[in-house]
């Protein structure tokens, strides 16, 4: 695919959005892209697509998030698509016990399709309604921890956490690829570049040609 | 007398046994019966249907007393008993094939022959028997992967049309939950696959039509009788059945069927539009994918189901053909603003296209493009071979 050069950003983050249906992938996109939540949205087919340029750490940030269907049966379709993503927000509904469950099923997913280097974001999501829930938020943080993945409760419908999961995420990445950029750097032998210096990140796999930057 | 398929088989030798047996009997008593006798014992319910028919003159003032009140009063008793027999079994919401078949054997009450003729007969029984098999059982009788696909459907089934107020009606749910499951089992192939839960919502809406009136924003479920919900569910079984028949490998692992449309639209694209739109980094797989995995229908407003459905119907097994045409005509129509936009802005463009004030000429221009590009390009294959 031909993208149109952009200088209106430093980097272009890849996330893919997974998890098991109906657990508000797509309201969470839509919350975080264009700040709407709607309650009568459809399954997700096969996969969608939304971008939100946002500042993080002085850099500005085009994420680029691909919202992916939850069926089993669309993995072939879906999975295609982690290629190139540098970062994945897991997401079950903290009323659905079976889609906290699933969550392994997906980490797998993502280790058999996705580039070693993703950084994973655990979301559990609906935390508006706390009377239905049937995973506590210490098993999140719990499996969260045991895994080595960040994790926050969010609420799409309320708006809660959910600009915070996606700055944690892409401010995450951030942070690898700049120490990657750096480390790259001082091998190469020169210095650590001075603010507003080009990094040539287009050695870092996590990266590949949709994060490179110029300033 | 149609077998209609499944039902256990031992119980089905006794039954024939029993049916021979009344056979004989009625050969030897001839077809005037006393009447009476209201046994538990299936010869005697012979024998009061008979009296019935002879004796009972006008049929319809039993009808008109049933169409007012709903059970059967004032007849005699020996028919109300056997008319609330028909009414028992009739007004489960599984009929049971063998009870029904052995109260009909010796005559039905007129008015409830249709539904009658129509269960013995037809697939509707058959879809009965599915749904009694599959559907209407405990949890710990299906294994790991019915419970996972009727959680999935559980899931789909409320934001199928959520824009169509009507959809959301209990009875309406479960229908639909009743006949994706029960399509889910009976294709072990390609098994439930989201977007499957749209297609059968113009089948509904038609076969609904049939009983409700005015527009779908009015319709009430209250005067539906359990029999005709049954029966509507079963035509939409039968129709999504055969209607999928010839999409089967749409709906397999990988969905093949649809990666190959998604292929030939992008050469027929290429063709049509001399490249220009595939230059600006267009990836068909991210819109075209679900266009052909829900046949349009999330792509247009939702009163233009049924119409879409039309052409679909009428074009039978050459539909996956006629939706590359379709398709291609579809995306064509914004060609002059697609080539102003980037990559980005054109998948997000194409997964919420402006269709919602669409009109009736809007959809006719695609629907007419596509026969005109289709009658053009099939009669000359070479067009489309690269």
């Amino acid at each position: 695919m031909a993208h149109r050069v952009d200088n209106e950003y430093d980097y272009l983050f890849k996330i893919v959005l997974i998890g098991d249906s109906g657990v508000g992938k797509s309201n969470i996109l839509s919350r975080f892209t264009r700040n709407e939540f709607c309650l009568e949205s459809k399954s997700t087919i096969g996969v969608e697509f939304a971008t939100r340029t946002l500042q993080i750490e002085g850099k500005t940030i085009k994420a680029q998030i691909w919202d992916t269907a939850g069926q089993e049966r669309y993995r072939a379709i879906t999975s295609a698509y982690y290629r190139g993503a540098v970062g994945a927000l897991l997401v079950y509904d903290i009323t659905k016990k079976q889609t906290f469950e699933n969550i392994q099923r997906w980490l797998r997913e993502l280790r058999d399709h996705a580039d070693s280097n993703i950084v994973i974001m655990m979301v559990g999501n609906k935390s508006d309604l706390n009377h239905l829930r049937s995973v506590p938020e210490e098993d999140g943080q719990a499996l969260a921890e045991k895994e080595g993945l960040s994790f926050l409760e969010t609420s799409a419908l309320e708006a809660l956490n959910v600009e915070k999961a996606f700055q944690t995420i892409l401010a995450d990445i951030h942070q690898i690829i700049s120490k990657k950029a750096l480390a790259a750097q001082e091998a190469a032998g020169s210095g650590p570049p001075g603010q507003g210096t080009t990094i040539n990140v287009a050695d870092s796999s996590a990266n590949t040609k949709k994060g490179c930057c110029s300033s | 007398m149609s077998g209609g398929g499944g039902g256990g088989s031992s119980n089905n030798t006794e039954w024939r046994f029993n049916q021979t047996l009344r056979n004989v009997q009625r050969m030897i008593i001839g077809r005037s019966f006393p009447g009476k006798g209201e046994g538990p014992s299936p010869g005697n319910s012979i024998d009061n249907t008979s009296a019935k028919k002879s004796n009972c003159p006008s049929t319809s003032s039993t009808n008109s007393l049933l169409d007012a009140q709903g059970i059967v009063f004032g007849a005699r008793a020996t028919d109300s008993a056997r008319i609330a027999k028909f009414t028992e079994e009739l007004s489960r919401p599984a009929v049971i094939l063998d009870k029904l078949r052995e109260l009909a054997w010796s005559g039905a009450p007129p008015y409830m022959r249709p539904n009658i003729w129509r269960l013995l007969l037809g697939k509707r029984l058959e879809y009965v028997e599915y749904v009694s098999q599959y559907y209407d059982i405990p949890d710990s009788d299906r294994v790991d992967e019915e419970i996972d696909m009727l959680r999935q459907i559980a899931v789909d089934c409320p934001r199928t049309a959520p824009d169509v107020t009507f959809f959301q009606n209990p009875q309406i749910q479960k229908s639909l939950e009743c006949i994706l499951y029960t399509w889910f089992i009976r294709h072990p192939a390609s098994g439930y696959v989201q977007g499957i839960n749209d297609l059968v919502t113009p089948f509904l809406v038609v076969f609904l039509s049939e009983h409700l009136e005015g527009n779908i924003d009015t319709w009430s479920m209250d005067h539906l009788s359990p029999q005709d919900i049954s029966n509507i569910e079963a035509d939409c079984y039968w129709c999504l059945s055969k209607f999928l028949d010839g999409m089967q490998d749409h709906y397999t692992f990988a969905q093949p069927g649809i990666q190959r449309l998604v292929f030939r639209l992008k050469e027929l694209v290429r063709r049509i539009d001399c490249n220009q739109i595939e230059e600006q980094g267009l990836e068909f797989l991210q819109f075209s994918f679900r266009w052909f995995n829900c046949l349009l229908i999330r792509e247009v407003p939702f009163h233009f189901a049924t119409w879409l459905w039309d052409t679909y119907l009428a074009e039978g097994d050459y539909l996956p053909e006629f939706l590359l045409y379709i398709a291609a005509s579809f995306l064509l129509t914004w060609s002059a603003k697609l080539l102003k936009l980037d990559f980005q802005e054109m998948v997000m463009f194409l997964q919420h296209l402006p269709t919602r004030t669409w009109g009736h000429h809007e959809l006719e221009m695609v629907l007419s493009r596509a026969y005109m590009w289709h009658t053009m390009f099939k009669s000359s294959p070479s067009h489309l071979t690269s």
